[in-house]
């Protein structure tokens, strides 16, 4: 587990001064109102993790504004007084990017409308504290849905997947968070509002909205959120394949996608994770006995949909599939997903933590890295629980733990740790959509040449020159002091 | 000639310290797009071939000087192919139609130039190596520099390397003509077209000029590609006769598109919203044709909102010359070109956006920078503090000349 756990020093002095500045409280109730400024510490205890296990960082106030102008108020008070803060949506993140250790927390739970749903040109205008999955909901009577599907979906918040660059298992076709967002008007950290990207035209420039999505709030708050929206696909087939060993499902994955065919979702459950979900409330029917199972999905025109599912049933049986399913009807369709969708929270049942890690492998590497993940996991004598994204090499290797073990927590972060860099070893990267955050920082530097890493933080500054924006994520510390050395010499700012 | 990426960087770091500015030239295709651009060249063409391409992953990583030509015969030969179209065609470099962020018709179903690089190394104006991205199909390791390198014209840092995602060639793919039905408006027409059960690989409107020089009509008609397995596309093919007068036409007819553009020309990107579609394009129609622009090579992408006109000019002097209304290569008359600001301006209907690709040197002054906020003023300040890549040709703001100013006065290292 990476060791730069570290705020600045500097980030710390003024996070003392905030507690010690009751005054600052006052003034953010000012603004927001007394009942969504959080100051008791049985109230700053609810923000004090978010999914990632393991990690506690306090934050010194929370406060949760209602509108685009209470946020900018908020921001330019903190930028007065020069305190840091945490932009913060549902708290379901993976990698620790909503810790705030005595940094204010922004919380944006409370700014859910949508603004405006425009069917003609497909997009629709909402706030950062919309719920994936409420949007979904707005959107079906109009025929349309919002592609990106994290698993959090039915807690996680817009502008949550566009700081993350979320994406789901439907990303293999449709893209992630990126590929689906026209515009985003930010609050700066200095306070200023500045609408990257538009609505309602291609604007030439830099792509300053392709470049804040996956900023992790290290470049401002989003304050409006233009999505892209996807008709409703008039036709779906969903296939479950089982096999009696992983190397073949993997096998099968390389087979499908050189067909030419990209499915809708490409999605892999290991024997460990199946037999988790077949132990639970969860149960779908997927044979325990199988070594793996791939959950296939094609959508789109209804003619010409049974001709890929036949290639698709043909690639698995090649690679040696034992049964293959195939469903048409939604409740047939939903059963065959139930397995994969209740995954997470059948592996939450086993131990009282649940660490997912999130890495992509080239997709003609899953082979070899299943087996040397298995190996570690042995090794290490942890149990690693795969379902993951087959289709875009995008792993989630789960293992279920004691966290308040030190025991087990060593064992659990050394396997993690080698299972890293088994990705990176193969050309793989550390994280397909769960972000950097706090979680692995530590491997920035094995992925990234100093210089590269120095460039990323003087983008940074371009945000916020001062680093008060989720200070000590994404970018290890170190590199922004060697760029900030690098300019003082220089007499640049 | 420098073709590797420290040589490179060996340039720019010596022009850095000298102050020199360079003028980065791939394949010769975009120079004189863009405002007047000065500086020594600094060829990357050279900087060319393929460093790895696995087919079984769908990724290939090359040179920035490969041409796309190139990267189509390698992929070709597995069946698969980068989909890519942009207006430079097939001669372009990887690394220009990135820089550009130059897309074609594929787009609005394969994506954008910036959905389908997954990573890139290039040298930052301080003479620094630095890679962003990956070579893996999802990846959110640290800030989008991709993005950010993608369509900035080459003004944040030399592109010397990029990893982009492949697509599997369809089993058939094919592309039909669809006559305009002149009693029927082209909001009437295109809603009918979008009550089709089809989704085409690409849907291109043409304007007669450009009809005419492709051989496939005589009059504004509709290019359609469908493209998938064979059940599919006959299905499609089917749905399209619904509209009457339709053709099938040879595949190739997308890539003659981009050939047919001439060497010297004024060249405009429009974009609106997609429901706006009709209404820009009788706009940009209309203006042009009071403007006594006839007949202009002009296209759109209906779901994109978007039109790209070109409008032929004169090679000798830059200026557009006057040529009999009937004459099928269009003129802007030498009368109207002295009225730059107007021509410029209202080309684009309210609401809309029209980015300039190709204008007179002169003209450039009438077009508002795009650039010229204060972030995108900061990051090319961050990435090329001394203002050396590809000086002027995004329009360089007030702030930029000051800092330019003061770096020459500090003396930088």
């Amino acid at each position: 587990m990476p060791s730069d756990h570290t705020t600045s020093a500097v980030a710390t002095a003024r996070a003392t001064r905030v507690a010690a500045g009751s005054a600052i409280a006052a003034a953010l109730a000012q603004i927001v109102g007394p009942r969504w400024v959080k100051s008791r510490a049985a109230e700053l205890t609810a923000y004090d993790a978010d999914g990632l296990p393991g990690y506690r960082a306090t934050p010194s106030l929370v406060v949760l504004p209602g509108s685009r102008d209470e946020i900018c108020a908020v921001v330019r008070l903190l930028a007065q007084h020069q305190i840091p803060f945490v932009p913060r949506g549902a708290g379901t993140g993976l990698s620790g990017g909503a810790l705030a250790d005595g940094a204010v927390v922004i919380g944006l739970n409370r700014l859910t409308r949508i603004h405006n749903i425009d069917a003609g040109n497909r997009i629709a205008h909402v706030e950062p504290g919309v719920v994936n999955a409420s949007l979904a909901r707005t959107l079906a009577p109009f025929g349309l849905y919002y592609a990106p599907d994290p698993s959090s979906q039915a807690a996680c918040t817009i502008g949550g997947n566009v700081a993350e660059n979320a994406g789901g298992p439907h990303c293999l076709k449709y893209g992630v968070t990126l590929n689906h967002i026209a515009a985003i008007t930010v609050c700066l950290p200095v306070g200023e509002l500045i609408t990257l990207g538009s609505p309602v035209s291609e604007p030439d420039g830099y792509d300053l909205c392709g470049l804040f999505i996956g900023s992790e709030g290290c470049f401002g708050i989003a304050t409006d959120i233009w999505v892209r929206l996807l008709p409703v696909p008039p036709d779906v087939r969903t296939l479950l394949a089982d096999f009696t060993s992983v190397t073949d499902a993997a096998r099968a994955v390389s087979a499908i996608i050189a067909t030419g065919i990209v499915p809708a979702a490409l999605e892999m459950m290991d024997q460990a994770t199946i037999r988790a979900v077949e132990a639970s409330i969860y149960a779908a029917g997927y044979p325990v006995d199988a070594a793996a199972v791939l959950l296939a999905e094609v959508d789109g025109l209804s003619i010409g949909l049974d001709a890929d599912v036949r290639v698709i049933e043909q690639c698995c049986r090649d690679a040696g599939a034992r049964n293959v399913r195939i469903a048409t009807a939604s409740d047939d369709r939903a059963k065959l997903w139930q397995g994969r969708k209740k995954a997470f929270g059948a592996l939450g049942r086993i131990a009282s933590h649940l660490v997912v890690q999130d890495a992509v492998v080239p997709r003609t590497k899953l082979p070899e890295v299943l087996e040397r993940i298995h190996d570690i996991g042995e090794r290490h004598n942890v149990r690693v629980c795969n379902v993951f994204h087959a289709g875009d090499g995008n792993l989630h290797p789960n293992i279920s733990y004691d966290a308040n073990d030190p025991v087990q927590a060593d064992r659990v972060h050394a396997a993690m740790s080698e299972i890293m860099r088994a990705c990176i070893d193969v050309g793989g990267t550390i994280t397909g959509e769960h972000g950097v955050g706090l979680d692995k920082l530590g491997y920035m530097d094995d992925l990234f040449s100093e210089p590269s890493l120095a460039a990323m933080c003087a983008v940074r500054g371009v945000f916020d020159p001062e680093h008060r924006a989720n200070p000590g994520k994404v970018v290890p510390v170190h590199s922004c002091r060697e760029w900030n050395a690098r300019w003082n010499l220089q007499g640049l700012p | 000639m420098p073709v590797t990426t420290t040589e490179l960087a060996i340039r720019v770091a010596s022009a850095r310290a000298s102050g020199t500015a360079l003028r980065i030239v791939g394949g010769g295709s975009w120079l004189d797009a863009g405002r007047p651009c000065e500086g020594e060249t600094l060829h990357v063409g050279e900087c060319a071939g393929i460093v790895e391409y696995v087919p079984g992953d769908l990724t290939l990583t090359a040179r920035a000087g490969t041409t796309l030509a190139e990267l189509n015969a390698t992929t070709a030969a597995h069946g698969q192919w980068l989909a890519l179209d942009p207006a430079a065609g097939i001669r372009a470099t990887i690394g220009a139609t990135i820089a550009t962020a130059s897309d074609g018709p594929l787009a609005m179903s394969m994506g954008r130039v910036r959905d389908v690089v997954l990573g890139l190394e290039c040298i930052t104006g301080t003479g620094e190596i630095i890679r962003a991205g990956g070579r893996v199909v999802k990846n959110v390791a640290g800030f989008d520099l991709v993005r950010l390198h993608t369509g900035a014209w080459g003004t944040l840092g030399v592109i010397t390397e990029v990893s982009m995602r492949l697509r599997a060639r369809p089993d058939v793919d094919c592309a039909f003509v669809i006559a305009r039905d002149a009693r029927a408006s082209l909001e009437s027409r295109l809603a009918s077209l979008g009550d089709l059960p089809i989704a085409p690989l690409a849907l291109e409107l043409l304007s007669t000029a450009l009809a005419q020089a492709l051989d496939v009509h005589d009059g504004v008609c509709l290019l359609v590609r469908l493209a998938g397995n064979e059940d599919r596309v006959h299905a499609q093919a089917a749905e399209l006769q619904a509209l009457g007068d339709v053709r099938e036409v040879p595949v190739n007819t997308f890539e003659r598109l981009s050939m047919l553009e001439p060497a010297s020309a004024l060249v405009a990107r429009v974009t609106h919203t997609a429901t706006q579609f009709a209404h820009t394009w009788r706009h940009v129609s209309d203006h042009l044709d009071a403007s006594e622009c006839w007949q202009p090579l002009m296209r759109g992408t209906v779901t994109r909102g978007l039109l790209r006109v070109v409008i032929p000019v004169d090679e000798g002097d830059g200026e557009p010359a006057p040529r009999a209304p009937n004459d099928a290569t269009t003129r802007v008359p030498r009368a109207h070109a002295a009225n730059w600001p107007e021509f410029v301006r209202r080309i684009a209907p309210p609401g809309a956006h029209v980015a300039w690709e190709r204008l007179p040197d002169h003209a450039w002054a009438h077009v508002p920078s795009a650039v010229n906020d204060r972030l995108s003023a900061g990051l090319r300040r961050a990435l090329d503090p001394a203002h050396i890549l590809n000086r002027g040709l995004l329009g360089e703001s007030v702030a930029d000349a000051a800092d330019l100013a003061r770096a020459g006065r500090h003396g930088l290292p």
